[in-house]
């Protein structure tokens, strides 16, 4: 079954296509990841997953639903989102921030109730971030304020959720520690994934599909083994790119020097 | 007290218990400082007999002066500091900007503008007429329409395009306020500047009973979307992935803020400065949730507004001062102490 399907999706601004025509499924409990160089429309296209984008042409459905049939608070149930820049407010405690993942649950009027907090003390857990709930998250590191942003996803309980460059301003430690967590949570969870890399070695390690996106449109879409062997791949990134195997991890290299 | 870290349950209760205790003190105050000196026991004994409980010992003409004068001053001012303390508070949290106080769509320009067209053109300077009121509220509450027509687009308005149009909008009433002003005499100028200095000397249960409805409904709204104002706080975008109808809660938010705002500010003029230190004393002291700062709001302001008032019709008795004069020298210091205790503390 398909998870997300986007089927012929073009998102304009300022009279032109960010996105433009793009077709994909996905289907449940796999990582897609969309790969491509900047200007590429990566981010457009995953917000309009999320509905922060007004869609000209097309259609998108999580889960069998249309999107544009559903409320925030409905969509909320169902997809989550982790942003490239996170806002992160001032003197709020970490559970207090994760807990903003239950809004669409507990409605406006009435406080977490005891289901709520237990699922937002379960992911604090998994994410071994109890330590440091009572934190303010502005004291937070930027691996741990990560990781807090997804434990606030998760709180969502969606099944699906997209990640625009999670691992934005993470040192190598903290970005693979990022990743492990979230393929963990495909593999174990179920859990089905869109994301923005722009890290191919760690696209091509971690997604089970990449998509790479060019001028918004859809230019090689596959298993991540094979997309990063291809030659488009060096002509999008006008640049030369090799593909090392480092004990079957492939190992993607931009030779110097070398443009397209 | 003061931490940098999120305020601990303990220190939540503190701070609430300190403002009651605020609260308390301000309606002794209230109805028992004035030029009549009556016992504070007495005025104990009066509020216990008012909720039903034993027996008063004020004279008639003590009681008089109490549930006839004071009464109706102190309950006023209640309602006018907590209206404009939440207000601001709500203000601060649905447009995300700590400057945001409850006059920054246009409130006290449009009422400003109303009650100088009351007092110039109906009033003819002689006098305040009794649609004072009226027209300050008429204009408060178009004052906020336009700039909502002209800034909010529909369900489609920004924080900063409200702002913005709130700007223009008070702009164009209060250059139409000096135009008026600048037409008329030297009375109508004194009484204008009177009536938008503030003052709580006019009260009286009529006035009370014409804001209580909104306030006690405003006050409730915006009490309400405390959740949902924590949740705008990660931004509009990010809080509607998270369920949060955005524009929804910023119409609804505003529109109690405003409504409120008007009320209070057409029975009492303009009272600077409580909307905007209130909250952030608060802030301060008990963190940045506003499902704390807003209920805290409510007693706190309604504290600090009776007395500051309480101040400001004694301390030159029988000259009054200015409320919103009174109101800044209270609150501006012990912003400025708590705001370096804090940075002490955190240093």
């Amino acid at each position: 079954m398909n998870a997300v399907e986007i089927n012929e999706l073009t998102v304009r601004a300022d009279a032109r296509d960010l996105v433009s025509d793009v077709t994909l499924h996905v289907e449940s409990g796999t990582w897609l990841t969309v790969i491509g160089p900047n200007g590429a429309g990566k981010t457009s296209l995953v917000e309009s997953v999320v509905g922060l984008r007004r869609i000209a042409r097309g259609a998108i459905s999580i889960s069998g639903q249309p999107l544009e049939t559903l409320n925030e608070r409905e969509r909320a149930k169902l997809v989550a989102l982790v942003p490239q820049r996170p806002s992160v407010p001032n003197g709020m405690n970490v559970r207090d921030y994760v807990a903003l993942g239950r809004t669409a649950y507990h409605g406006l009027l009435r406080a977490p109730s005891a289901g709520d907090r237990a699922i937002v003390d379960s992911v604090l857990e998994r994410l071994s971030l109890h330590e440091f709930c009572e934190r303010d998250v502005a004291t937070l590191s930027g691996g741990e304020r990560q990781r807090m942003v997804l434990a606030r996803a998760l709180a969502q309980s969606t099944m699906v959720i997209v990640l625009d460059e999670p691992t934005t301003g993470l040192d190598l430690h903290h970005q693979m520690d990022l990743l492990e967590l979230l393929r963990r949570e495909v593999t174990e969870c179920g859990l089905t994934i869109v994301a923005t890399l722009h890290d191919l070695t760690l696209a091509g390690q971690f997604a089970d599909r990449l998509v790479l996106l060019d001028a918004g449109k859809v230019v090689l879409d596959g298993p991540a083994h094979d997309i990063i062997r291809r030659e488009e791949l060096s002509r999008c990134y006008q640049m030369d790119l090799r593909v090392i195997d480092i004990d079957g991890a492939d190992v993607i290299v931009p030779v110097r020097g070398v443009s397209q | 007290m003061l931490s940098a870290h999120p305020p601990t349950a303990r220190r939540v209760a503190m701070v609430t218990l300190f403002c009651v205790l605020a609260l308390i003190a301000a309606v002794v105050a209230g109805l028992g400082v004035g030029p009549t000196s009556i016992s504070t026991t007495r005025i104990i004994g009066a509020i216990a007999s008012g909720l039903g409980l034993g027996h008063s010992t004020l004279t008639p003409l003590q009681a008089t002066i109490v549930w006839q004068l004071r009464a109706p001053r102190l309950v006023l001012g209640l309602v006018t500091g907590a209206m404009l303390s939440v207000a601001g508070g709500a203000y601060q949290g649905v447009f995300r900007n700590p400057l945001a106080d409850p006059y920054l769509l246009g409130v006290a320009a449009g009422a400003g503008l109303g009650a100088t067209f009351a007092i110039v053109y109906v009033g003819h300077g002689l006098t305040t007429p009794s649609w004072t009121p009226l027209l300050a509220f008429a204009g408060a509450t178009i004052a906020v329409l336009l700039t909502w027509g002209l800034g909010g687009r529909g369900l489609r308005a920004t924080a900063s395009t409200l702002i913005l149009a709130g700007v223009a909008i008070s702009a164009l009433l209060t250059s139409l306020q000096t135009f008026f002003q600048q037409q008329s005499s030297i009375d109508s100028i004194a009484r204008v500047y009177i009536w938008l200095l503030g003052s709580l000397a006019t009260a009286s249960w009529s006035s009370v009973w014409m804001v209580l409805p909104y306030v006690v409904l405003c006050v409730v709204v915006c009490v309400a979307a405390g959740g949902a104002l924590d949740v705008m706080s990660v931004g509009d975008e990010e809080a509607k992935t998270l369920g949060l109808p955005v524009r929804r809660v910023r119409l609804v938010v505003v529109a109690a803020s405003s409504l409120g705002t008007a009320a209070v500010v057409s029975a009492v003029g303009l009272i600077g400065f409580v909307g905007i230190i209130v909250p952030h004393i608060l802030r301060l002291l008990v963190g940045t949730s506003y499902r704390r700062i807003l209920p805290l709001s409510v007693i706190f302001g309604a504290a600090f507004l009776v007395l500051a008032d309480t101040i400001a019709r004694t301390i030159m008795a029988p000259t009054e001062l200015p409320l919103g004069v009174v109101t800044a020298i209270l609150g501006a210091p012990a912003f400025a102490l708590i705001l370096t205790f804090r940075r002490q503390l955190t240093t």
